[in-house]
């Protein structure tokens, strides 16, 4: 009879029982959102990090990786290439060479990172031919082109058919220069990589390195993101000699972003519960102070403190849940739609976004995985919230509580 | 034989002991036994209520003792009063204080389930306490539907639904008008006389003293009379035996 006590209490005062119900749903709806598009932008990060920077996985020579030498390359590149795509759950791999240098034009220089890839292998890999703005790519009758992203090109003052040179040491530390003709302008999510990564032929790079066929890199594409421990450990086993990174290894930063901003979600989500907290005590007590009388009667007919607690504990929970389901559910279908449509942020600055390595346009994505955490923390702010209006209650004396 | 229920022995209440001290309860000694039909009297600030409210475990007394069914409820913790007055006292307040969220049903039936008793046995004595005090028709109805009397009746299911040793009433027909008044006083007297129970009343109310078989006057925290009297409703109606 508690709960049903509860239950009825809650309606004596609809109006204000309903402003407290939508402040939690209002509240919640705030919450979830915010996670949602946390996990929106992260899983977004996540994807451009591995779909457009580094792949699922990278093997390199150990030593190439302590100051970029370009002599490292690795051990029987084509057959280890040939070897990767034949593992389960391998989509795709690619052979990479790459090498430090400097990018020089009429106007000025820049340090760089060239990268020698494979054409076909490379647009599927980075989808580089998806981050083109300028230009169709390499053309197959042209050795010497460059692909250069926008903001390398902004800074060099560089155009479409722009001549530059690339200097850098090739395996046997000679200074070799090549000159090269910019056939498309890159733009990706990520500022700060397309200032100093530039592309090239793999051939034309090897040559001018002296590796012949073999090359520094292979980036591998998994079918599943979900495979990526299982075929890091299969590699390793294979070949323990070789420096075998997943992208969580190679992108730290990222892994570190997501472990994190589940923290800050939360902590932003404990603050905005915390607010509507003195709402809710707000109610309670006067709900409380209301029935001064009544609460008073019911200890005089014997009703314990212990019952009379949980009657305003639990009518604390069910003010606090009641407004849950619909902030959920508004939550729920809102997302769902923001999620396939997408939200719009570059009003926030293409720029700035680009800068951290986020896309301008969110795809939000539902929390459920945070339900259970979130709900948790609704009913622990109910219980922290009945706790002075409880203790209001329990601290009348029947005989005085009757007189009133 | 007489079996004690109430015995106060001694006991004094007073308010406000440091700044103007006002003696509620003045070392009054109170015996009633089991049946009896009491009803406490005086002028307002007599010490009704307070001597009322003592009795039923509701406050201290600062000096004396009260033993009901020889139990020294002076000597109880709260949590132990509490759980005395749920299985030991039946409470009518003047104002009827009845749950607005409880039916009828649900405010008498709560003392029951706040004892532990049995759904099966919960709804018998529902049903007859509801005949006894002619509301069955409105078992189900919630309390701003009910008169005054008819709240005040609940009032008394309430408090004989946890089978108490007696029931304090304060000013009982207070808010009542004549007619609900009687027919509240018949459903007492009627209780008294079939089931035993014992009654204590506090009362300004002439039609309550005239059904009481004691009266005990206060004034000024003091027992200034106590007489056994035969009701009048009794030699109106040639019920006197002796």
């Amino acid at each position: 009879m508690i709960f049903i006590m509860a239950w009825r209490n809650i309606w004596r005062n609809k109006v204000r029982s309903i402003v407290i119900m939508l402040s939690v749903a209002i509240g919640l709806f705030a919450g979830i959102g915010m996670l949602a598009l946390y996990k929106g932008m992260l899983r977004s990060r996540v994807r451009t990090v591995i779909d457009a920077e580094t792949g699922h996985i990278q093997i390199h020579n150990p030593e190439f990786k302590k100051d970029f030498h370009p002599a490292y390359v690795l051990p029987n590149s084509n057959e280890l290439l040939k070897s990767i795509r034949s593992f389960s759950g391998v989509k795709l791999a690619a052979p990479r060479s790459i090498v430090q240098g400097m990018l020089v034009t009429t106007t000025g220089s820049s340090g760089v990172t060239i990268n020698g890839v494979v054409p076909e292998l490379e647009y599927k890999l980075s989808k580089l031919k998806e981050k083109l703005i300028e230009g169709e790519g390499f053309h197959t009758d042209k050795k010497n082109e460059v692909i250069i992203g926008k903001k390398l090109a902004d800074k060099m003052k560089l155009h479409l058919n722009s001549k530059l040179v690339l200097t850098f040491t090739d395996t046997a530390d000679n200074i070799v220069s090549g000159a090269f003709r910019v056939s498309s302008i890159y733009q990706s999510n990520n500022a700060p990589l397309d200032e100093v990564n530039v592309y090239v032929p793999l051939e034309t790079l090897n040559e001018l390195l002296l590796t012949g066929n073999s090359f520094h890199e292979v980036a591998i594409l998994l079918n599943n993101d979900d495979d990526l421990q299982m075929v890091q450990n299969q590699l390793k086993t294979k070949y323990s000699f070789l420096l075998i990174e997943t992208w969580k290894d190679i992108s730290p930063e990222t892994e570190l972003m997501v472990k994190t901003i589940d923290d800050y979600s939360y902590i932003i989500l404990i603050i905005i519960l915390f607010a509507l907290a003195f709402g809710i005590i707000n109610t309670m007590l006067m709900s409380v102070l209301e029935r001064t009388k009544e609460i008073g009667m019911m200890e005089a007919l014997g009703t314990s403190r212990k019952r009379i607690f949980l009657l305003i504990l639990l009518e604390t929970i069910f003010l606090t849940v009641a407004g849950t389901p619909l902030g959920l559910l508004v939550a729920y279908f809102l997302i769902n739609y923001y999620q396939t449509a997408g939200i719009d942020l570059s009003g926030m600055g293409k720029e700035m976004m680009a800068s951290f390595g986020y896309s301008t346009t969110i795809y939000p994505s539902f929390p459920s995985e945070k339900l259970g955490g979130v709900l948790l923390l609704i009913v622990s702010t109910a219980i922290v919230s009945c706790i002075l209006p409880a203790m209001k209650a329990l601290r009348l004396q029947p005989v005085e509580a009757l007189r009133r | 034989m007489n079996t004690t229920v109430i015995d106060a022995h001694n006991i004094s209440k007073v308010y406000n002991p440091k700044t103007i001290p006002v003696h509620a309860v003045n070392e009054v000694h109170l015996h009633i036994n089991k049946g009896e039909f009491t009803a406490l009297v005086g002028p307002s600030g007599s010490g009704k209520t307070t001597l009322l409210n003592l009795i039923g475990g509701l406050d201290r007394p600062d000096k004396g003792n009260i033993f009901i069914n020889g139990t020294d409820i002076t000597k109880l913790t709260a949590g132990e009063l509490i759980s005395f007055r749920l299985h030991n006292i039946g409470f009518v307040f003047q104002s009827f204080n009845l749950i607005p969220v409880l039916t009828a049903k649900e405010n008498a039936e709560f003392i029951m389930l706040l004892q532990g008793v049995k759904r099966k046995e919960r709804e018998r004595r529902m049903m007859q306490l509801f005949k006894d005090i002619g509301l069955e028709d409105k078992m189900d109805v919630r309390p701003e539907k009910l008169s005054g009397g008819q709240q005040q009746r609940v009032a008394i299911a309430r408090a004989l639904a946890s089978k108490p040793q007696f029931i304090l009433a304060d000013e009982p027909t207070a808010n009542l008008d004549s007619a609900s008044a009687s027919n509240l006083l018949d459903n007492m007297a009627k209780l008294n006389k079939e089931e035993n129970m014992t009654f204590i009343f506090s009362t300004h109310d002439q039609r309550v003293i005239e059904r009481a078989r004691r009266v005990i006057t206060l004034v000024d925290g003091k027992i200034s009379s106590d007489t056994a009297v035969v009701p009048t409703t009794e030699i109106q109606t040639g019920q006197v035996t002796s």
